[in-house]
């Protein structure tokens, strides 16, 4: 049932303008990856301080809420930059990811780590100094560093990776 | 000795080959130099939008400088030497490639832009620490500092597209 709707969406996203416009231009598959990419390393700078600030080792003299709030809008437009920007590469050759089991590695982690990001994580990193204290927190942080880091790491992956089928 | 005669005498070296011969190398430093690239990018970006007044308004920029600064410096030097391996792995095609060319160029700017802002503007930063707007040099600084990374990134990725790895 899901395999079947990805397929659809796949098929969908393969064959429509944008998918098959980025597919037979020259320079817009590089130009859009240069987006992901810069908008890449904002999002990861700023989840990288967040954790490095809930794991004691900077801004240690800084409220966890109040850095999380000043870099909150670099981590929201950076998400949304490589999410659409992440769309378009992905549209141009839809059928070749579905195919390819680090991407389907990557697509699960980078769920599981926005759902973890925009739930438990930002209540802690929201909280209040004093709530702040045990091991909860610094678990959250390694969580999203381990998430994160994984969706970057099957990334890397999906040009190495042989094909499923 | 010309630069390319020193190239292709690396070219020829045994670590030269087994970097180049290796199954697992190329993707591991490269891996390497994409997370530590897109790290150091994100704190730059953080500490230069400090500079330009956008983020962390209230915070001492002096502060936010020492916060960030060691882990740009290790992050500098992870990617250097990453970088460094994957131009030994193949030194010819690489000195050949006018974008490997633009990108150390720029580099170099990048680096020279941070001795000037060290040299001058920086050099006072207690006395504009906390002052809204931040001086004219200090903008300056931080928008090219943005213009040279955003622009080694893209030439970055550019080097990829001509020398696909293998």
């Amino acid at each position: 049932m899901i395999s079947h709707f990805l397929m659809w969406f796949c098929n969908w996203a393969d064959f429509s303008f944008f998918g098959a416009g980025v597919r037979n231009s020259a320079w817009l598959f590089p130009s859009i990856e240069i987006f992901h990419l810069l908008a890449l390393g904002i999002l990861g700078g700023t989840v990288l301080l967040v954790n490095a600030r809930l794991l004691g080792l900077r801004f240690t003299g800084e409220p966890v809420a109040e850095l999380a709030k000043d870099v909150q809008p670099w981590m929201y437009i950076s998400l949304g930059v490589v999410l659409v920007s992440g769309f378009f590469l992905f549209s141009s050759e839809s059928l070749k990811m579905y195919d390819n089991p680090a991407f389907r590695i990557k697509m699960a982690s980078l769920v599981l780590a926005i759902l973890f990001s925009f739930t438990l994580h930002r209540r802690v990193s929201r909280l209040d100094e004093s709530h702040l204290a045990g091991a909860w927190p610094k678990w959250a942080a390694v969580i999203s560093l381990v998430l994160w880091t994984s969706v970057g790491l099957a990334g890397r992956a999906i040009g190495y990776v042989p094909q499923l089928h | 000795m010309s630069l390319t005669s020193l190239f292709v005498w690396l070219h020829d070296t045994s670590f030269s080959i087994w970097l180049r011969d290796s199954t697992w190398t190329e993707p591991i430093v490269e891996t390497i130099h994409v997370l530590s690239l897109t790290l150091f990018f994100g704190f730059a970006v953080l500490l230069d939008s400090r500079l330009l007044g956008i983020t962390m308004k209230r915070r001492r920029i002096s502060e936010v400088l020492a916060q960030l600064n060691p882990w740009l410096i290790a992050g500098f030097i992870v990617m250097t030497v990453s970088g460094i391996l994957l131009f030994m792995g193949d030194p010819v095609s690489f000195y050949q490639t006018t974008f490997f060319k633009v990108k150390i160029i720029l580099i170099v700017l990048a680096g020279l832009n941070v001795l000037v802002f060290n040299a001058t503007i920086g050099s006072r930063m207690e006395s504009w620490d906390l002052a809204t707007p931040t001086p004219g040099k200090a903008k300056a600084s931080a928008i090219l500092s943005l213009c040279f990374w955003i622009a080694i990134i893209a030439a970055g990725r550019a080097i990829a597209y001509v020398l696909p790895p293998p």
